[in-house]
């Protein structure tokens, strides 16, 4: 070990104490309490520096005493100011014997308001000293006799009062009745406390001695702990010297400021899809379920619509109108195709139940809305759209969640161009080479098709779903295009990448939660 | 969707009874793909498999006796024949349907299916496709209700027709007593749980036979002496009543198609009307109601970005079960008769898809050269976000369906406009019945729960609001909101009034402060951020009251401002 630098890196407070044993005879063996008043160090700062002088082997133990002190609890400070169950109990029975009335010991626990246990242990000593007897009738009568214990009791809370003072200075009785009295699991309830006061003896060790011969030596040059504009200004840093630090000690924390690891994650896939070419679709929170379901092609009887199904608005319940010509265009698609080409649902579309107001349940009504406002041709949208579903929460089931979704318009949208788009999306969004594509069915797509990757950390992990708008979508919204229609589950990729079980974490109400979380993107 | 149990032996028995026990699960889940089929569940020691059906418009293969046929007909290259469905066959029993029944439920369909002994899986299959069929397709049995009846105990004709609650009484299935149809309605487990159907209806329907006994009321529930199936009976009586004539028949068919797959002999039933339906007075079940269409090739072509030809379609098509013929440059495709889900071309585009596999389309990227980007209102977000964290903000983000409680009462709101928020007719509870109507309850959620975290708390969120707005189509407006919040023991008006002021430097906004009395805040400690002239959001110090209720232990001071009506304005 390199002492000399293990010296530099002393601290101020180590410092004082071992001057503190540099000014005596080498071999010098101080108390705690001797070092307090030499170093006149706080008893906190002092405990510190012995602690970092005994954990560099500078300073060493001599020995150590362990002396029992009494002190009093707030109890025992309480029977000090009033009085204790014993003198209580003693002086009722004189007053008692004094004015001739009958004192029982129900008596005691009603009118002196006495716990019984203190009752039955201060009566029974009492009776022991002959200062109390028990007659017919279970009365205490007073004999007049003196009781030691209620004198000692009485002497005892008056020094512990004064000051908390060591079990043996006290006679051998007193030390009996202040044990018995005393603070201990199961009896929490008593007037006195006996604690442990440990003293030591310290003494240098031969390294210590050593570094108080190079403090005291160095003791001429001025040390600074921190520079500063004076020192800088005039230049006398030059004569000083720089306290070492200990660098290996845990830095302190510092709060900052961040983004949110989930908008982070949500951030990255935005920044993509825009790289990709995607202009970003904004929607409202509130929808009409005709923008909402309607405009999908999604008939009014489908299950996904009932009433525990989506959130609808309690007021307005309706909105004024739906523009036209699309409502007029969508009710013929769902009755009898219209001009799509489509045979329809055939059933009585239901005008007024599409102007009812929901909270947005997929974020494909932003894409419809995207649809019916003459979108550009070529062009690529998406959106980030909060949703809300009508689920009971738990670990996998969020109110309201966000989700990825997006359109493609263009003459050569096809089939095969829908599965090279989602191959792009698998190699940028997921990192991921192979690719799965699977039939799947929803009610504005046809063909439709699950994607399923192979994610680098996540293994064979289901991406997104997409499909090409049916005609009854796009046509009665003004998009001759073929269109494709696509979304990405990106929430198990995102706990993933933030650590997390619960999809109600994303939104967690824990401070310190957020700071901590690092995402790994 | 539909998630439906079947069983490996019996779904191997129906492909090719030689090579039960052979296939392995993984072949199971490719062939499942046929079906947008996807295995939830396999349980080796039983055999039992869990299967989502994803297409809510394919009720033929909510079945395995249906998941087999669309597996077989890929295997033998073609749909068996079922001659019970062609135009010839002579039914040899009949159902007559009485007078107002097209006031209550007009349409029934049936047949006669023989020489299948009921095996355990069977039945089993019966009843859960029974069950999936009236819940799911036949809208909890409104549209379609199905039933069926041991034959040997029924005399012909049936009749389907009104009677008075209190006129015909049976014992249901589930129960050991005789009880009227009013009784059943006010009693039994499915009274309760379909009598709505008939709500409002004097007279209720019933299934009788030759001898007047009754078979069913539909469709509410079957007889218990005629209308139980068992193992080992092979004779049944199948019918289907429901509101939709289409509907009715394709259900009937499908039963029918199962019950032949298994090996019965199935005899169509004469339903005789006394009045006109879509398909005549006398309607023939089951009937193959689809009608060919006739698609351009090339249609499917362009749709699927491939150039295919003629024949490959026919053969993609004719392995998946259609009836189809190819002309010069067209295709004529008839559905099988247990579908009825070709409503466009597109229908037809994807079932060729499947048939060929989608893994034998190579993907091609889309070539036509796009500009992407945000819109202005998401620029404007992340700018304001970047500079927050420059001011050593930590972001947060919340729930936007929250309580009355927190974004309003809590704050201090209610019965002033800046308490108006958007809420929820069907609440599922009342913690998740609003829409956010500003930012701060957000922010004060995060604080209340992190009074552990070490100080100070610097706290914002930029997302959506929804501000109640009567001039609005939708009767409200979605705005885009930034919320910041400070909170440590010495937090103070002019710190935050600090951070608003060099965020509005950034942003570009000249803007100003004027007083305001809001109850969130504390009286002269509260000003509206105005820019032009107008407010767009608010600053101040929470008022003590807000906090108690919130339980937080240290003062906090904030700002919302409506990035939306910045932008606007820029």
């Amino acid at each position: 070990m390199d002492t000399t630098s293990s010296f530099d890196n002393l601290h101020p407070l180590e410092i004082k104490v071992l001057t503190a044993f540099g000014a005596g005879p080498s071999g010098t063996v101080l108390t705690t309490e001797q070092l307090a008043a030499t170093t006149a160090l706080e008893p906190s700062q002092l405990s510190m520096a012995i602690e970092w002088l005994l954990a560099k082997q500078l300073l060493v133990v001599q020995s150590e005493t362990i002396t029992p002190v009494a002190s009093l609890t707030p109890l025992g400070e309480t029977y000090f100011e009033q009085s204790s169950p014993i003198e209580r109990i003693l002086s009722a029975a004189r007053d008692a014997s004094g004015t001739g009335k009958r004192l029982t010991i129900p008596d005691l626990h009603t009118k002196e308001g006495l716990d019984p246990a203190d009752v039955s242990k201060a009566v029974g000593r009492l009776k022991k000293e002959g200062a109390l007897l028990i007659v017919q009738g279970g009365c205490l009568e007073s004999t007049g006799r003196p009781s030691p214990s209620t004198e000692a009791m009485r002497a005892i809370l008056q020094q512990l009062h004064e000051a908390p003072c060591e079990v043996e200075q006290f006679p051998e009785p007193s030390r009996q009745l202040i044990q018995e009295h005393a603070v201990r699991r199961g009896s929490a309830k008593e007037p006195f406390r006996v604690e442990d006061r440990v003293a030591r003896w310290y003494v240098l060790s031969p390294e210590g001695t050593v570094a108080v011969n190079q403090v005291t030596s160095q003791a001429t040059v001025d040390e600074v702990s921190q520079l500063s504009p004076e020192l800088l200004k005039d230049g006398s840093w030059r004569r000083k010297r720089f306290r070492k630090y200990t660098i290996s000690l845990r830095a302190p924390r510092v709060g900052i400021g961040k983004k949110h690891p989930y908008r982070e994650f949500l951030d990255t896939v935005k920044t993509k899809l825009v790289s990709m070419g995607f202009k970003e679709m904004r929607g409202s929170l509130v929808e009409t379920e005709f923008w909402n379901m309607d405009a999908l092609f999604m008939p009014q009887f489908h299950p996904a619509r009932d009433i525990h199904d989506v959130y609808f608005v309690k007021d307005p319940t309706h909105a004024a109108k739906i523009a036209e010509p699309f409502v007029s265009r969508v009710t013929k698609a769902h009755e009898n195709g219209g001009a799509t080409g489509s045979t329809g649902w055939r059933y009585a579309f239901d005008g007024e139940r599409a102007k009812r107001l929901v909270l947005r349940s997929q974020g494909t009504a932003v894409s419809a809305r995207t649809l019916a406002a003459a979108p550009e041709a070529p062009g690529k949208y998406f959106s980030i759209a909060r949703c809300f579903r009508y689920d009971q929460v738990d670990a996998t089931h969020a109110t309201d969640f966000f989700q990825v979704e997006g359109i493609v318009l263009g003459e050569d949208i096809n089939f095969r161009t829908l599965l090279g788009l989602l191959n792009l999306f698998a190699r940028e969004v997921a990192q991921a080479k192979e690719v799965k594509f699977l039939p799947a069915y929803f009610p504005f797509t046809e063909p439709s098709v699950e994607m399923h990757v192979r994610h680098p950390r996540l293994g064979w992990m289901e991406l997104g779903g997409a499909g090409l708008f049916r005609r009854e979508v796009t046509l009665p919204l003004g998009v001759t295009v073929p269109v494709i229609a696509w979304g990405l589950g990106l929430d198990r990729m995102a706990m993933v990448a933030l650590g997390i079980h619960d999809i109600r974490e994303l939104f967690t109400d824990s401070l310190e939660l957020i700071r901590t979380t690092r995402g790994i993107f | 969707m539909p998630t439906i149990s079947i069983f490996k032996d019996d779904l191997e028995s129906l492909l090719d009874s030689r090579r039960a026990g052979a296939v392995s699960i993984d072949q199971i889940e490719e062939w499942l793909m046929l079906v947008k089929g996807e295995l939830k569940g396999h349980n080796a020691e039983t055999g039992e498999l869990r299967v989502e059906l994803q297409d809510s418009n394919r009720p033929d293969l909510w079945c395995c006796e249906g998941i087999a046929r669309q597996i077989r007909i890929k295997q033998q290259g073609r749909l068996r024949a079922y001659p019970f469905l062609s135009k010839q066959s002579k039914p040899t029993q009949r159902v007559i349907v009485g007078a107002g029944m097209e006031r209550v439920r007009p349409y029934v369909a049936a047949c006669t299916a023989k020489g299948y002994r009921v095996t355990k899986e069977g039945l089993a299959q019966l009843i859960q496709t029974q069950e999936k069929l009236a819940d799911i397709f036949g809208h909890k049995r409104k549209t379609v209700s199905i039933g069926i009846y041991q034959l040997q105990k029924i005399a012909f004709p049936v009749t389907y027709e009104l009677v008075k609650p209190d006129e015909a009484r049976f014992t249901p299935l589930g129960m050991e007593t005789v009880m009227t149809l009013s009784e059943i309605l006010m009693v039994h487990p499915k009274g309760l749980e379909h009598g709505r159907i008939l709500a409002g209806h004097s007279r209720l329907p019933i299934l009788r036979d030759a001898k007047r006994q009754p078979l069913s009321f539909p469709p509410i529930i079957n007889s218990r002496e005629i209308g139980e199936v068992r193992v080992g009976d092979d004779e049944l009586f199948v019918e289907v009543t429901g509101t939709d004539l289409a509907m009715v028949v394709l259900t009937l068919n499908i039963f029918a198609v199962n019950l032949a797959d298994r090996g019965a002999m199935i005899e169509p039933v004469a339903v005789q009307y006394p009045h006109k339906t879509p398909l005549g007075r006398q309607v023939l079940t089951p009937q193959d109601l689809g009608k060919p269409r006739s698609i351009r090739i090339e249609t499917i072509e362009r749709a699927l970005g491939q150039a295919l030809g003629g024949k490959t379609v026919t053969q993609a098509l004719k392995t998946y079960g259609y009836d189809v013929s190819a002309a010069k440059s067209t295709v004529k495709a008839k559905l099988p008769p247990y579908r009825q889900d070709l409503m466009h071309e597109m229908d037809v585009v994807e079932d060729v898809a499947m048939s060929c596999g989608y893994g034998s389309f190579a993907p091609e990227m889309p070539a036509q050269f796009t500009v992407g980007g945000l819109s202005r209102i998401e620029q404007t977000s992340d700018r304001a976000r970047e500079l927050m964290v420059g001011l050593g903000f930590q972001e947060i983000i919340s729930n936007i369906l929250g309580s009355p409680e927190s974004y309003s009462t809590a704050m201090r709101l209610d019965g002033t406009g800046w308490g108006k928020m958007v809420e929820v007719d069907n609440a599922m509870a009342v913690t998740f019945s609003a829409l956010r109507q500003w930012m701060l309850p957000s922010l004060l959620r995060v604080e209340a729960a992190s009074n552990r975290a070490f100080y100070p708390h610097r706290l914002f969120e930029a997302g959506d609001v929804a501000i109640p707005d009567t001039a609005h189509e939708l009767g409200s407006r979605t705005d885009t909101v930034l919320g910041a919040v400070l909170a440590h023991a010495t937090a103070h008006f002019s710190e935050i009034h600090s951070c608003l002021d060099v965020l509005f430097y950034h942003l570009g906004q000249e803007y100003s402060l004027e007083p305001v009395q809001h109850p969130s805040f504390l009286e002269g400690r509260a000003g509206h951020i105005i820019v032009a002239g107008k407010p767009v959001g608010v600053i101040g110090e929470v008022h003590p009251e807000v906090l108690e209720r919130w339980q937080i232990g240290v003062p906090v001071v904030s700002f919302d401002v409506n990035l939306s009506q910045l932008t606007d304005r820029a």
